[in-house]
Formats: structure tokens, C-alpha cells, sequence
């Protein structure tokens, strides 16, 4: 499968649930597949989308669905560690390993050794291909992504 | 401390007595994570503070410039000042020049 495909088939049947998205491509395809406010593209601090996911999860009621790619977890294993730990069940996190860091060259990860979805609750795994994609950079600001992120939660605080 | 409704961050000696009083301590496992969870809460409306000892500040440099500068992101950090012994020094030394670098300014340093 490819990553943008997955990307669409999480997204498919979405309603009020904030997104978080990591580094790179998969924030890329997200804006492209499904741009909405309550997306929040990550577009750096590459490791961190999970970490903002739980912080979110446990100091509110919203559902939270944070997409990871393998190389950004690998960067932060203790996040699972601590995901698992806190355990929210207002958080899914779904990780898409094509075992390879493909917007810088396919250079290969250590995701084939591990099994990600043993390391923590809510945990989806989608084995995907190594193809780059040619999705095009996120047209907004960093501060626009926040302002207009934090303004969705506004208007719907739970 | 007051002001702060969520606390979050990687111990140290010097900082104790802040972290005993913590209701439902998180055992975050590196300070750039605890930076985080501080960013998550503040998405959601909350008012985070996060700890950490100075040799930590290495950990959150890249969450700092690529995350909270670039999205206007602002989170007080509570940084204990250790200068020793040796394997402190160096940080100790530099602690306030490269917060001034990453242009930081909602910190407090704790010497003792």
C-alpha cells in the first residue's frame, strides 16, 4: 500500500477527532488527502508528534489520532514506553513503516527488527512501500497551522 | 507554581520539592518528550510548565527551534543550574548564553 493510500483509508471515516502528523511527507499527504483545522501538521521536531498526542489525550476529552512514520518513532521509543504507561484511551497512534527514512533518500530504518504494536496500547502498524510521493508543501504557515488548530479546540472545548 | 495546571518534566535532586508536590507525577522518559506533552496541553487550552536540569537543554534544543519558535509557541521552563562536578561544568558554563542564543526568554534557573 502506499502511505498516502493508508493516510486516506484513516481518514476516511473521520468526524471531530484532532490529528496530529509528523515530519515530513506524511504531513505533506495528510494536508493533501483531508486539510482541516483540526489537523495539527508537525512539520518539525521530527519524534515528537506522539509526545503532543498524549499530552493532548490526557489533558482533555478529545479523541486524538496521531500518525508517525517508523523513523520518527524509532527516534523516541520512550514515547511507547510512556504511552503505554499513561495508557489514554482517547488516542490512537497509527505508524506507518516503510522501514526506510524515504523523504531523504530511502536510507533504511531498524523497524524491521521490532514489532511496534507490542510496545504500546491504541498502536496500528501499516506496512507501507518506500516510494517518496510527490506531494506538495503545506501552504500555510506555522503559525497559521497553530492558530487556526487552536481556534477549532476553542470552539469546541470539551 | 500556582499559576501552572500542568506540570511535567525529567527530575532532578535540586528540584524536589517542586516535583514531590505533583499530584499524578508522568515519568516522562527525556526532556524533549515532557516538552511535548507541555505543547499537547497547551494545544487544549491548558497553562504548562515543564522542569528539567540544565544538562537537559541539549535534548529540547531542536523542539525548541523547530517547534515552539516557528509556531509562536510559548512554555515556561523551571531549568536547575548545575555547574558540578565536572561533567556539569561545561553546560553550567554556557547554560545562560545558550538560552540567550535560542532567544528563551520564559525561564527560571534554579542554583541551589
Amino acid at each position: 500500500m502506499k502511505r498516502i493510500d493508508a493516510i486516506r483509508k484513516i481518514m476516511k471515516d473521520i468526524k471531530d477527532e484532532i490529528v496530529i502528523s509528523s515530519t515530513g511527507m506524511i504531513s505533506r499527504e495528510l494536508y493533501a488527502v483531508k486539510n482541516r483545522p483540526r489537523n495539527f501538521y508537525m512539520e518539525g521536531s521530527m519524534g515528537c508528534a506522539l509526545g503532543i498526542g498524549l499530552g493532548i489525550a490526557i489533558n482533555s476529552k478529545h479523541k486524538v489520532i496521531v500518525i508517525s512514520g517508523d523513523a520518527a518513532v524509532l527516534m523516541s521509543l520512550g514515547t511507547l514506553a510512556l504511552h503505554k504507561k499513561l495508557n489514554p484511551k482517547n488516542l490512537k497512534h497509527y505508524i506507518l513503516d516503510n522501514n526506510c527514512h524515504s523523504s531523504t533518500g530511502g536510507q533504511p530504518t531498524c523497524s524491521d527488527v521490532i514489532d511496534f504494536s507490542k510496545m504500546a496500547p491504541n498502536t496500528v502498524v501499516i506496512k507501507v512501500s518506500k516510494e517518496k510521493g510527490d506531494a506538495p508543501r503545506i501552504p500555510l504557515s506555522p503559525k497559521q497551522i497553530m492558530r487556526r488548530f487552536r481556534n477549532a479546540i476553542r470552539s469546541h472545548r470539551l | 507554581m500556582k499559576k501552572y495546571d500542568f506540570i511535567v518534566g525529567i527530575p532532578c535532586s535540586k528540584l524536589k520539592d517542586l516535583t514531590d508536590e505533583i499530584k499524578n507525577y508522568i515519568p516522562c522518559t527525556r526532556e524533549d518528550e515532557a516538552m511535548a506533552l507541555a505543547v499537547g496541553a497547551f494545544l487544549v487550552g491548558k497553562k504548562p510548565l515543564v522542569f528539567l536540569q540544565n544538562s537537559g537543554l541539549g535534548n529540547i534544543t531542536d523542539i525548541i527551534t523547530s517547534l515552539l519558535k516557528p509556531y509562536g509557541i510559548k512554555i515556561d521552563l523551571l531549568i536547575s543550574l548545575r555547574t558540578n562536578p565536572e561533567h556539569h561544568a561545561f553546560m553550567g558554563k554556557i547554560t545562560k548564553r545558550l538560552l540567550k542564543l535560542l532567544e528563551y526568554e520564559d525561564y527560571k534557573l534554579i542554583t541551589q
